[in-house]
């Protein structure tokens, strides 16, 4: 029975991506090439490469064209193959290139290191072509595929990584592996032969491999055998699809004239093996040579990986998205057409996928013309022909640091269509937000990379701090401006600035001081301040009022830093100590002695560090002003002084909210609410059961209990 | 991920359901009721989801094309009349006509929910899904059957039916058939215990809580947050079914890392887009205002009162739009997406979230994400002082074949290409000696890896001849260089290591004609 009921399988839900296996056979690709003397061999197709032009051909006798080997074709096509490969998968699909003769050379390693062309072609040149003079006799491509499998066995750097990091899953960590043998066979029982070779080796290795740590067993493995024969001939041997030789071993057998048929065949297996496909864009106006005002519109071939045509695989119908079948009708392209970019302006398209391209023709003009104008960091659009001649742009065409993407653009009906804006949700009717001090904020806490090699002490990643920055810059950000006072002064900023960095200098903090010594200049001119009357009637608190505000602020900012360093804990010293005098002082005379016992309570229960710190260093501070802190002196006697404050009761931040202030560290909401409190607190008289509450409560209807001379009820909740 | 509600309509669905004393029921009310429940729920948590609702027996019918309109839903599902026999094709091919109508054919890049509702009963003889399921091997192109369907789906088939009794047949066998043939993704849903308005709830609050549960979040920038509604739901993802079968789902704390400029994350490509929509979880958040608002206007609504209180999703995207920035957002462990403003063609604009690809490093041109620090990190600003600069992309350690000027052969014109350029600047001696050596150098090199020494000695004769048509005009040097290059040529095409080393290179050989 299948599943009755499917919830046993809620995972059914879920977003497959649709790529292949880290470790599939695509993991792990040997070449094994033989070398024997035969692959000296001409492959009789003959390259002309000299070209007379007209006005000098006279009287000259052209050089005999020259013809490649077998070894030649084989090896230039299987770099061609490595070419196209390390240009989709630059990463992590590796390549192993044995040579055979009599004896295996390896030319390289599975480390990523020696992945590139440039380092197989230096080991080939090193190899040279076969020698013809070598006994035959004890050379053989046999050599080389026992060396194939052998490799196959050993670990790449992602196995041992992914073994590694899946800890006591490793066993999830697959080897397979595919062998591309480019051979000259001597008949189908040769082949046979081969394959039976190999099956006996895999079983050989797989159990040295059962003992060790740095080997692993072979899953499976593809073996693709290319036999290659010189142009004129006929094929000793015959083709065959993939059939399976064992659980652990398919083969197949391809039998191709050397050549470009050579060429043909293993740009269609690389395409196979590695799930590309092949995109023809046309109707690219290319300025002519020797015409330099006209222009003609070439076509250039790219491949990528096939997922860039998902939508036409979807649609089942290759065709009508501009397919064209190739002569020899093994091959196919999707046509997309050039269209002329306009401005570079700067767009961010919906993509639902970027491949990696390589040009099947990588020199050819039509395609390094192509290649140069993208490196040089124009984007092309394409468009996909439909048959209704409606115009649909379908890719994109874009470099990003010198690799080309094929970037698929959707070009579906959006589900997503026609949302209620923002402006009608949540948030959506606030007027004034600090757009553009959020901006800035943002351009401040843009990303950069960091090189692997620079570690920081803190054993922080790069993204880790990126983020600790910006916590430490939103400990105190009011959103919108009329909730905020110093951030709508252009003579904070310096302090703003500085305040939010992780360490401090003796001039930051010195810059920080100077803008607080300036505010306070400020202050004594009476300078007026950029206080919001938003929801205030009449003018707005007085200018003294403001100030307070405005101080009170400056030292919330600078408080959430204060803990941070020695130095940051200096720049609201200094504020405490220059601002005008806290309004706790004045209060505390005013007020009885029941606010007194409240606070001496209050500073008992607060238990949390900060806070306790803060309470403690304004005390200490206190005392210090009354002593020797020349720079208040000079403002508490300066005729510029403001007047006493606190004409009548009213709260302080502090007041508001004993609870909260004894759980920790205040949080931002805490803040803002305290002070829209104290704002509003400002515009009315205080109630009489608030400004006399205790503990935040106050007794009500205590008249009915003076009256009745009985307990009627429990303390009522004074409500705001 | 739009929802095509499928809505059995055909006799059996008349069928009543026993219950001892109690009001009778008929099979379809009950699916009608979960249907309303379903409706409901949408209506006030996942209202933005397009619905259709289209009724089916031996025809279907379309009752209600794609809508955000829940009322409209709900009222054609009272006015459902009842039918003739069960045909699940037919329905299907009508799904999938629908769908390629409103939404484009070949649609790929959201997912279709498609809501299959039956009793379980699936028809006769030909027409019914027995037949249908039968027959599937010998049609041909113009009779496929409609699933899988030409667009991502999800199949749910909601049976007003106990499993048991759909076992009793081959009715099971045949929807478990239906849902693989679909793609395998979805859900067969059965109601458990007695048929009753309770047990029809269940069924459906198990679908929604699988499928249209709306996705809460918290949205984080440093201090800064907001609660949001991420929707459509994010799903979740499996990356390498082998490696990590376990699929990734986004975390409810979206973590903003940093900020990058549109123009250098480029496009990227994303698996899913989503609309981020701030909401008010409490209330009573916030009383900013209140003092001065309540006396002359009447008690605000709560929406409007969520309206009036700042919300850090509306800042950010006012200014992510105006700096034409987007925010790097962590969805979990190593898993990022990007937060960018959005405004469709009426000029109403949103806070967007698209998701990367699940790993380290989804962007290429980005690097590893987890490698992205603060700029106040560098010692001089990557951005330049006036925004001049930037430190994307970043440059891949190994150029690709296309940016490195490789020799390919393949193409007989290739190597004549090759070979002329270097004669072109052989006649062009001693102007062009630098060119003409480099040239040089790289057409033996090639050779050299290729083993393709005959070409070596052709070029080398090549030479030889240019030098012996030297006109009387020429340079002295071109002659020395002509004849220099050739010897070395045929020195290398010997294979002797001390001149076919690959990266020995051949060097102009030097004269002294200034005298």
């Amino acid at each position: 029975m299948l599943f009755p009921d499917r919830e046993a399988l809620p995972s059914q839900v879920f977003h497959q991506i649709c790529k292949m296996k880290m470790f599939s056979v695509a993991h792990k690709t040997v070449f094994v090439v033989d070398h024997c003397p035969y692959m000296a061999e001409s492959s009789r197709q003959q390259v002309e490469c000299d070209v007379l032009t007209k006005s000098r051909a006279q009287g000259v006798i052209p050089l005999a064209p020259v013809s490649k080997s077998l070894w030649t074709c084989a090896v230039e096509c299987s770099m061609e193959y490595c070419r196209i490969l390390y240009d989709i998968y630059p990463k992590d699909k590796l390549v192993n290139y044995i040579v055979s003769d009599s004896e295996f050379h390896i030319l390289n390693s599975w480390r990523r290191e020696d992945q590139s062309t440039h380092e197989l072609m230096s080991a080939l040149a090193a190899v040279g072509p076969p020698n013809p003079r070598e006994d035959p006799e004890c050379c053989s491509i046999l050599h080389g595929l026992v060396a194939a499998v052998e490799s196959l066995c050993k670990i790449t750097e992602l196995q041992h990584e992914k073994r590694i990091a899946l800890m006591d899953t490793a066993e999830r960590v697959a080897n397979r592996g595919r062998i591309i043998c480019l051979t000259n066979a001597k008949s189908d029982t040769h082949v046979r032969m081969l394959e039976d070779c190999i099956q006996e080796t895999i079983i050989e290795q797989n159990k040295l491999a059962a003992g060790s740590d740095r080997l692993m067993a072979i899953q499976q493995c593809e073996l693709v055998l290319v036999h290659i024969y010189p142009q004129g001939e006929d094929t000793l041997v015959s083709d065959r699809p993939k059939k399976e030789i064992s659980p652990l071993l398919t083969s197949e057998v391809h039998s191709v004239r050397a050549g470009r048929h050579l060429a043909t065949k293993l740009n269609i297996l690389v395409q196979q093996h590695f799930d590309l496909a092949s995109t023809t864009i046309t109707n690219i106006p290319m300025k002519e040579e020797q015409h330099a005002n006209t222009s003609a519109n070439y076509d250039v071939e790219l491949l990528h990986h096939r997922d860039a045509h998902l939508e036409f695989f979807k649609s089942g119908d290759l065709h009508m998205a501009g397919t064209s079948t190739r002569e020899n009708g093994l091959k196919e392209t999707v046509t997309l057409k050039w269209c002329t970019p306009r401005t570079n302006s700067i767009e961010l398209h919906y993509c639902t996928g970027a491949y990696r391209i390589s040009p099947t023709d990588v020199n050819s003009r039509p395609s390094s013309c192509l290649t140069n104008f993208l490196l040089n960091g124009r984007s092309v659009l394409l468009e996909q022909p439909r048959k209704s001649g409606s115009k649909v742009i379908s890719h994109m065409l874009s470099s990003h640091g010198g690799e080309i993407f094929l970037h698929v653009l959707n070009s579906n009906r959006s589900t997503l269509e026609d949302p209620p804006s923002i402006s009608e949700g949540c948030g959506g009717r606030v007027t004034d937000y600090r757009i553009t001090d959020f901006g800035e904020f943002m351009r401040e806490n843009r990303l950069t990379p960091v090189s692997e090699s620079s570690h920081d002490p803190s054993g922080k990643l790069p993204a880790e701090r990126a983020k600790a920055q910006l916590e430490r810059h939103t400990r105190y950000w009011p959103m919108i401006i009329s909730q905020t006072t110093i951030f709508n002064m252009q003579a904070v900023v310096p302090l703003a600035n500085l305040i939010v960095k992780e360490t401090l200098t003796d001039e930051d903090v010195l810059t920080c001081q100077k803008t607080v010594y300036n505010l306070v200049d400020m202050e004594r001119k009476n300078d007026p301040l950029p206080i919001s009357t938003v929801g205030s009637r009449g003018k707005g608190p007085k200018r003294d009022e403001q100030y307070r505000i405005m101080w009170n602020e400056l030292e919330t900012l600078v408080k959430t830093h204060a803990g941070a360093t020695d130095r940051h804990q200096r720049v609201l010293d200094c504020i405490i100590a220059c601002r005008s005098k806290p309004p706790e002082e004045e209060d505390r005379k005013k007020r009885g002695r029941k606010r007194e016992e409240r606070e001496d309570r209050t500073e008992k229960n607060g238990n949390k560090e900060m806070d306790d710190k803060s309470w403690q260093d304004s005390e200490r501070l206190k005392g210090l002003m009354d002593k020797d802190e020349q720079e208040s002196e000079v403002i508490k006697d300066s005729p510029d002084s403001p007047e006493p404050l606190n004409k009548k009761p009213r709260l302080t931040s502090e007041e508001i909210q004993p609870p909260e202030r004894s759980k920790g560290p205040v949080s931002l909401l805490t803040m803002w609410s305290n002070r829209i409190t104290a704002v509003n607190s400002r515009k009315h008289q205080e109630f009489f059961g608030r400004a006399s509450s205790v503990n935040n409560k106050f007794e009500l209807y205590q008249h009915l209990k003076d009256e009745n001379g009985m307990d009627v009820h429990e303390n009522g909740k004074a409500t705001r | 991920m739009p929802t095509v509600v499928l809505m059995d309509v055909s006799l059996s669905m008349t069928r009543p359901v026993s219950l001892d004393g109690i009001e009778e029921f008929q099979r379809k009310n009950l699916a009608v009721h979960g249907l309303n429940m379903l409706f409901e729920h949408m209506a006030s948590n996942y209202r933005l989801e397009f619905t259709s609702l289209m009724a089916f027996s031996s025809l279907w019918e379309l009752l209600v094309p794609f809508t955000r309109d829940y009322n409209a839903l709900q009222e054609a599902l009272s006015n459902l009349e009842d039918y003739d026999k069960t045909c699940v094709e037919a329905a299907l091919n009508g799904v999938s006509n629908v769908v390629q109508q409103e939404w484009g054919s070949y649609h790929h890049t959201s997912v279709f929910i498609v809501v299959l509702v039956t009793d379980g009963s699936l028809g006769i003889g030909k027409g019914s899904l027995r037949h249908s399921l039968q027959t599937l091997k010998q049609r041909g192109d113009d009779k496929k059957f409609p699933l899988p369907f030409p667009f991502p789906t999800k199949l749910f088939i909601m049976c007003i039916a106990n499993a048991e009794e759909l076992q009793m047949t081959d009715a099971m066998d045949n929807l478990e058939e239906l849902l693989r043939l679909s793609g395998g993704d979805g859900q067969i849903f059965t109601m458990e215990g007695p048929l009753c308005m309770k047990s029809v709830q269940t069924m459906f609050g198990k679908l929604i809580d699988l499928v249209y549960s709306p996705f809460h979040a918290v949205l984080h920038c440093g201090n800064l947050s907001s609660d949001v509604q991420v929707f459509p739901r994010p799903e979740p993802v499996v990356m390498d079914e082998e490696v990590e079968p376990m699929p990734r789902t986004v975390s409810t704390d979206l973590e903003i890392v940093g900020f990058i400029e549109i123009a250098d994350i480029a496009s990227p490509p994303v698996i899913s887009r989503h609309l981020v929509l701030p909401i008010a979880v409490n209330k009573d958040v916030d009383e900013v205002g209140t003092g001065t608002t309540d006396e002359l206007e009447e008690e605000p609504s709560a929406s409007q009162m969520a309206g009036k209180s700042p919300n850090f999703c509306v800042l950010l995207h006012g200014s992510l739009k105006v700096e034409g920035m987007v925010a790097l957002v962590q969805l979990g462990p190593e898993w990022y997406g990007m937060l960018y403003s959005q405004a469709d063609s009426k000029k109403k604009s949103n806070l967007m979230m698209s998701l990367f690809d699940p790993g380290p490093e989804p962007l290429p041109w980005l690097g590893k994400i987890s490698h992205l620090g603060p700029i106040s990190e560098a010692a001089d600003n990557p951005y330049g002082e006036d925004d001049s600069k930037s430190p994307f992309p970043v440059q891949p350690q190994v150029k690709r074949s296309y940016a490195q000027n490789v020799t390919v052969w393949i193409k007989a014109s290739g190597l004549q290409t090759d070979v002329q350029k270097i004669l072109r600047n052989a006649r062009k001696l001693p102007d062009k000696t630098q060119t003409f050596y480099k040239e040089l150098n790289r057409l033996r090199k090639a050779a050299l890896a290729f083993g393709f020494w005959e070409l070596l000695k052709g070029v080398a004769d090549l030479l030889e001849r240019e030098c012996t048509m030297l006109p009387d005009s020429a340079h002295p040097d071109a002659a020395f260089q002509l004849s220099h290059a050739a010897q070395q040529l045929k020195l290398a095409s010997t294979g002797d290591s001390q001149y076919a080393a690959f990266d020995h290179n051949i060097v102009p050989m030097h004269t002294d004609f200034s005298s």
